[in-house]
C-alpha cells in the first residue's frame, strides 16, 4: 500500500467515525496540532477529541489533493462541519443546529512505517453557512 | 521535473528571494500565476513582483525551508516555511498588521505550489499557528 492508499483508507475510516479503525493509524506517542494551535498529545488524546467534535457535528473530510515524499505526506483536506444540534462551545465557533462550516487546511503529516507521528495543520480558508 | 530534482529548484529559488534577486525568483512566475499569500491575492507575475517591490521597501524578508513534500509528478509542492521579517522604517498599513522600523516578525506558513513547464502557476499559504501560541 503506498502512502497515499494509506491516507485514504485513514480518511475513510475517519469519516465512518470508525475509531477502532483510526486508532490503528497512529503511532501511540503522536502528536498533533490542529488549525487553531491546539497540541493532542498522544491517540488516546486524538481519538476523545474528535469524538467530541462528532457528538456535536457531523464532520466529513475531503481529500482535494495528497503526496508523500520521503517520510512526509501533504494534504490539502476540506472538511465540512454540520451541527447536528446547538454547540455553543464548538472548537472552532459556536454553532446552532443545522448550520455549516467549512474549512480547507494545508496538513503534513509525518510517518514511521505505517503510523503517523507527527500532524500538523494549518488553516487556508474558512467558510461559514447559517443553517437560516 | 523529476522529484529528486524538485527540491534543488525550489531551494534556488528560495535563495534567490531571499538576496532580493527579482529577476532569478520572478523566473519562476508563470505570466499568469495566481498568487494567493497572506498579505495579498494576486494574478500574474508582474503583480506579484510589484508586490513583492513594495514590501521590500518596507522589509527584509528572509524565508528559510524548514519542510519540503514534492509530489512524484512534479507537478506541486508542498513547503513549511519560516519567515523573518525586519521592519526597515515604519509600515503602519502593513496588511498583516501594522510594524515599526526595527520590528520583528517571525511565523510559520504551510505553502503549496502549483507547477507547469517550470514555472509556478499558483502559490497559496496559510499561516500556521504553533502550540501555544508562541512565536514560530
Amino acid at each position: 500500500m503506498t502512502s497515499e492508499d494509506r491516507f485514504r483508507a485513514y480518511m475513510q475510516a475517519f469519516n465512518a467515525s470508525d475509531w477502532d479503525r483510526l486508532r490503528g493509524f497512529y503511532a501511540p506517542d503522536v502528536r498533533l496540532v490542529i488549525g487553531n494551535g491546539t497540541e493532542l498529545k498522544g491517540r488516546e488524546a486524538i481519538i476523545d477529541f474528535y469524538g467530541k467534535v462528532k457528538s456535536q457535528t457531523r464532520r466529513t473530510i475531503e481529500i482535494i489533493q495528497c503526496f508523500a515524499d520521503g517520510q512526509t505526506l501533504a494534504a490539502e483536506l476540506e472538511s465540512e462541519f454540520l451541527a447536528i444540534e446547538d454547540a455553543p462551545d464548538f472548537a472552532v465557533r459556536p454553532m446552532a443546529k443545522g448550520d455549516r462550516y467549512y474549512l480547507n487546511s494545508f496538513v503534513f503529516y509525518d510517518f514511521e512505517g505505517a503510523l503517523y507521528t507527527r500532524i500538523r495543520a494549518a488553516t487556508f480558508r474558512r467558510e461559514f453557512r447559517p443553517a437560516t | 521535473m523529476s522529484t529528486g530534482g524538485l527540491r534543488p529548484w525550489f531551494e534556488a529559488y528560495l535563495d534567490a528571494f531571499n538576496r532580493a534577486d527579482f529577476p532569478a525568483f520572478g523566473a519562476y512566475y508563470a505570466d499568469h500565476i495566481n498568487f494567493h499569500g497572506q498579505a495579498a491575492q494576486l494574478i500574474g507575475r508582474e503583480a506579484v513582483l510589484a508586490f513583492y517591490h513594495k514590501v521590500r521597501s518596507y522589509l527584509h524578508e528572509r524565508v528559510e525551508l524548514i519542510g519540503f513534500v514534492g509530489a512524484p509528478d512534479g507537478g506541486r509542492i508542498a513547503a513549511e516555511l519560516h519567515t523573518t521579517l525586519l521592519a526597515l522604517r515604519d509600515w503602519p498599513d502593513m496588511p498583516t498588521g501594522a510594524m515599526r522600523a526595527g520590528d520583528t516578525r517571525m511565523r510559520v506558513s504551510f505553502a503549496m505550489y502549483d507547477i507547469a513547464d517550470g514555472q509556478f502557476t499558483r502559490i497559496r499559504t496559510a499561516r500556521f499557528s504553533p502550540p501555544g501560541g508562541q512565536a514560530a
